[in-house]
């Protein structure tokens, strides 16, 4: 009982995490600026890219292949430095205040901008890079062979929700952003710069998307398509947890990595339905999420 | 405005009677629509496809194209989805110059096309799409698919497996969400039920096409401990299959057979012993291939043009453009040297037997094609940095087709230990 | 004068495949289109944007296959059917769905459509997984014809369908439940002072508008042959509210602008670049900035509620 139980929650846990860091992104941005990065996928499958490029390039010229995990990395904080400012000020800046539709809109025509923009540029095969996890090597646990690399996401995955928790709290520019959060209004009228608020909360909600690709890449492949599956899962996360709660896009994940797991191990013609139905149960019986309040609705 | 619009209809349907069938003369360029993957993860699978056609027709061209007509291809991605494959497909055949449709990779786009080959009356020659669903009803004038079906192809495999492994006891299968998948496993079942009714199906899944990541995939089929896993992952799946799942050590607890495996040996790290084959003959070093000189100088072109060398979709390819251009010198004999029609070109596709670069394709009545099968399992290689296909076995594609018309699955539940027994064993090929 | 611009319209795109025989199936897929952006223009209206409506596209599709699996074969009941089918299920989703606002309308949407869709994806058995299934060639009043004669027909029926389907949106949109719908969006509570039931409007307004995305659905059905799960996929309601926003939602003509606007410029495009989707979202986001009332905005006398 017990040997079929530990690689289910294995599983569960490993495939919880990446689908965690899929989703971050998206409800941190959320939780500031209270927008939906409709191009938050694409902006996932952009840091794989590049991560994965990264890599092969280290592999290409024999460099330390330990330089692969600094590329990880370096590739999110890389996405961010580049993507971050520039959309946040030219696109999403000006929807602030708008509707819902409008902000929805805005962030889908970028979707569908960045979606050929990694055609041209990262052309359309597939990307597969491994060197990460082959240097973790393998831990056989009750008979099934899990990759080092799985369980290293899945500490790095609280390792998020903790950091995420204390900068929020605990740090300066994370007050600042619960004051923003709090209210919009007056955060400005006593001086917060909201703008360079927005500008750091939409660009570390750029990074955590193109981290999500890149600690992706190790053990998946990269393709075209990848940014539209993942905006939608990442929706689904983001949904059951609550818009805007990191805590519950951690525990949304778990249910979703649990969901698929399940539906893998005992119905698996139910795999790819799991997560949107975990979210319409969830949505039916409390349409803010599991920790998501009431105040959001505008009506 | 509605008697305006019923004008109109009544008007262009006395224009589309009228519209010319063909042209006779012969044209400046004899323009062929070819449908593959050349984006997304089956584009690992579609674009030494459409790589081959390139060399293909090249060397066509250079020796005076067919009949003194150079050809020009069209490519059509199939990652559009089937709305996109046929609304380009009906665009192409709108234009008299393209004559035959080489298409398409995927089942899932030759089902959709099919009927619409038959509207346009198109002569459409499937390159890669297998599934046995696609010429059941025997009633097809312009579809034509000259490198078999799924039948053969899976049989094989139960057939090799039994002859390698008598005494498997349980089997997983992990497949493609979508009729090929699907198809494979209902005939790979039933023909180890016909062949060996005690194997047990412990793990069947079904991944979506395109997925990247078979990690619980992966953990699933370790824990039901299966003596076999069968896969007809394909393209990049297949190579993020085999990444993610060797670390893991599926390839040391169970038997795998990888259907399609020929198309990742030199690209990934496969272990000897994995059984593999070509769905088909189209093994580019088989003692056939071997043997003729024409296929070992598009082999050595090839891989001076590509720095890789054929996988079995583009030796397919390269004999599906053998067929084409074969049917066009039959229908020009026929006809006295004239440009042949779309018609035409059809009728001389019925009953051909053509030689190819790894073998011969002969079509049937009902239009499918009948290949021989090559399966074997990897093995390293003195000459190649990759593991090449070794303890071959060639069955007949006669031998293991149900007759035109027949039920498939029904023909292969009479199938026989006996039956197998006749037939060439393992490492009999060589 | 507007009207004559509208039945002129009409007239050039019902003569387009004399000249272009291939554009029909071009046109015919954007007369399908079109009806679903309305379906989705009538909702924006309120102020609700639905980034599900491809499910209702897709279930009309279906339910016609699934009608023909049960023998029913005549054209104008399999269209009949599948429309009411699709309206049927925006009944129940709707009265669900119609108690929320603003994003989580907008979320609630996306998750039942990706249910349908993964359902749809799945359930190989039934609905023939991502590879889909045929849809049949139809009788016409007990004629039956061969399929370039029928698909000729559809796209005459569809032409007319603009005519007098738009006319019946028109009118809806002009009576008092279509101006609710736009007090709706400037201001709810208000509306609930006069009395007016908010949910029945909107219900109303979100059955309307699954049966007219339905109707185009059964439209692409028939003249794609085969329906599939992408039909539902998320990105394809994204861009259902695309072709609402560029055509326009101020009016019937806008979503039909904005529908044979695309569809034509994408089949010149395809030719000469791969990048349709950066061009497609550019344009968006330039006519979201600058153009709020969309392409039908240079044809607007007076200003109509925009997003």
């Amino acid at each position: 009982m017990l040997n079929a139980i530990i690689p289910l929650l294995l599983d569960s846990l490993a495939s919880a995490a990446l689908i965690f860091f899929a989703a971050v992104g998206l409800t941190l941005v959320f939780s500031v600026l209270r927008v939906l990065n409709v191009a938050h996928g694409s902006l996932y499958s952009i840091g794989g890219y590049v991560a994965a490029s990264a890599c092969l390039f280290i592999a290409s010229r024999q460099m330390n292949p330990y330089l692969s995990f600094v590329a990880l990395l370096f590739s999110a904080v890389f996405v961010a430095a580049i993507f971050g400012p520039v959309v946040e000020r030219s696109l999403v800046r000006w929807t602030y205040g708008k509707s819902e539709a409008v902000q929805i809109l805005i962030t889908f025509g970028l979707f569908l901008m960045l979606e050929d923009l990694q055609r041209m540029i990262f052309g359309v095969q597939s990307y597969y890079e491994d060197t990460p996890m082959r240097l973790l090597g393998t831990t056989n646990l009750s008979g099934v062979v899990y990759l080092n690399y799985q369980i290293v996401l899945i500490v790095m995955a609280v390792a998020v929700v903790v950091g995420l928790r204390f900068l929020i709290r605990h740090t300066r520019t994370g007050r600042l952003m619960t004051a923003v959060v709090a209210d919009r209004e007056m955060a400005q009228a006593v001086g917060i710069d909201t703008n360079r608020i927005f500008m750091l909360a939409f660009s570390l909600g750029v990074f955590l998307a193109a981290l999500g690709g890149a600690l992706a890449t190790p053990t998946s492949g990269i393709a075209p398509g990848l940014g539209a599956d993942t905006m939608v899962l990442a929706f689904a996360v983001a949904a059951i947890g609550g818009l805007g709660q990191i805590e519950g896009a951690a525990v949304a994940s778990l249910i979703v990595g649990l969901a698929r797991v399940l539906a893998i191990y005992v119905a698996p013609e139910l795999d790819a339905v799991a997560p949107y139905a975990a979210m319409l149960v969830v949505l039916l019986i409390r349409p803010y999420g599991l920790f998501g309040s009431t105040s959001v609705r505008r009506v | 405005m509605k008697r305006i619009g019923l004008s109109a209809v009544a008007l262009t349907i006395g224009l589309a009677a009228a519209w010319p069938a063909a042209a006779q003369e012969k044209p400046d360029a004899l323009g062929l629509g070819i449908f593959t993957f050349t984006s997304g993860p089956a584009a690992a699978y579609g674009m030494p496809g459409k790589n081959a056609a390139d060399l293909m027709i090249e060397q066509i061209n250079a020796k005076g194209g067919i009949g003194g007509v150079p050809v020009s291809a069209t490519y059509v991605d199939e990652a559009q989805g089937a709305q996109g494959v046929i609304a380009e497909y009906r665009r192409l055949a709108a234009d008299a110059k393209n004559q035959v449709m080489v298409a398409a990779l995927s089942s899932a786009n030759c089902l959709a096309l099919a009927p619409i080959a038959e509207q346009l009356e198109i002569p459409t020659v499937g390159w890669n799409c297998d599934t046995h669903q696609l010429l059941t009803d025997g009633k097809s004038k312009y579809v034509f698919r000259p490198n078999g079906n799924t039948v053969p192809e899976f049989i094989a495999y139960a057939i090799y497996l039994l002859d390698r492994k008598p005494d498997v006891k349980t089997v997983a299968i992990i497949n493609p969400d979508y009729a090929f998948g699907h198809d494979a496993a209902t005939i790979f079942k039933a023909a180890l039920k016909a062949l060996k009714p005690d194997v047990e199906v412990v793990a069947e899944l079904y991944p979506k096409l395109g997925s990247p990541n078979y990690q619980t995939e992966i953990s699933r089929l370790t824990t039901a401990h299966p003596d076999v896993v069968f896969s007809n992952l394909w393209g990049g799946d297949l190579e993020n299959f085999v990444r993610q799942a060797s670390p893991r050590g599926l390839f040391r607890s169970s038997q795998v057979i990888l259907a399609l495996g020929e198309t990742v040996l030199q690209r990934v790290d496969l272990p000897e012993g994995v059984i593999v084959g070509v769905l088909g003959d189209g093994w580019w070093m088989s003692p056939d291939a071997k043997a003729n000189p024409e296929t070992a100088a598009f082999v050595a072109a090839y891989k001076a043009r590509f720095g890789e060398y054929p996988v079995f979709p583009s030796i397919k390819m390269a004999n599906t453009l053998i067929y084409v251009k074969a049917a066009y010198q039959a229908a020009m004999q026929k006809n006295g040297g004239k440009w042949p029609t779309r018609a035409e070109i059809a009728e001389a596709m019925k009953a051909s037997k053509v030689a190819t670069l790894t073998g011969t394709t002969e079509t049937r009545a009902d239009n499918d094609g009948l290949v021989d099968q090559i399966v074997g399992v990897t093995v390293k290689s003195p000459d190649h940095p990759f593991p090449v296909i070794g303890q071959m076995v060639r069955y007949k594609g006669d031998k293991l087709m149900p007759q035109a018309g027949q039920d498939p699955i029904g023909w292969i539940s009479t199938l026989t230990p006996e039956f197998a027994k006749s037939l060439p064993k393992p490492g009999s090929y060589k | 004068m507007r009207t004559i611009l509208a039945a002129a319209g009409i007239l050039v795109i019902a003569a387009l495949p004399l000249v272009a025989p291939w554009l029909q199936f071009v046109l015919t897929l954007a007369v399908a289109k079109g009806f679903a952006a309305l379906g989705v223009a009538v909702l924006l209206r309120a102020g609700l944007i639905s980034i599900g409506h491809a499910m209702f596209f897709a279930a009309s599709a279906y339910g016609v296959t699934f009608l023909a699996r049960l023998g029913v074969n005549d054209f104008a009941v399999l269209l009949a059917v599948s429309v009411l089918a699709a309206a049927a299920v925006g009944a129940i989703v709707g009265s669900f769905l119609v108690r929320y606002r603003a994003i989580f309308f907008a979320m609630l949407n996306l998750a039942v459509s990706m249910v349908f869709y993964a359902l749809c994806a799945k359930l190989y058995g039934v609905t023939g997984g991502t590879d889909g299934m045929p849809v049949p060639i139809p009788t016409i009043f007990g004629i039956s014809l061969g399929e370039a004669a029928f698909k000729q027909v559809l796209f005459y029926v569809s032409l007319m369908l603009i005519v007098i389907v738009g006319a019946a949106v028109h009118r809806y949109l002009d009576s008092p439940l279509g101006h609710a719908l736009s007090a709706v969006h400037t201001n709810e509570i208000r509306l609930e002072y006069l009395g007016i039931p908010v949910w029945a409007v909107l219900l109303i307004a979100y059955v309307i508008s699954a049966a007219l995305a339905g109707l185009g659905g059964a439209i692409a059905g028939f003249a794609i042959g085969r329906v599939v799960p992408d039909f539902a996929f998320w990105t394809a309601s994204g861009h259902l509210v695309l072709v609402a926003v560029l055509g326009g939602i101020g009016g019937v003509p806008g979503a039909f602008i904005g529908a044979f606007f695309l569809e034509l410029l994408h089949s010149a495009a395809v030719t000469v670049t791969d990048a349709w989707n950066l061009v497609v979202g550019a344009a968006l986001i330039i006519v979201i900035m600058f153009l709020p009332r969309g392409f039908y905005g240079f044809f607007e006398r007076e200003k109509a509620s925009a997003l």
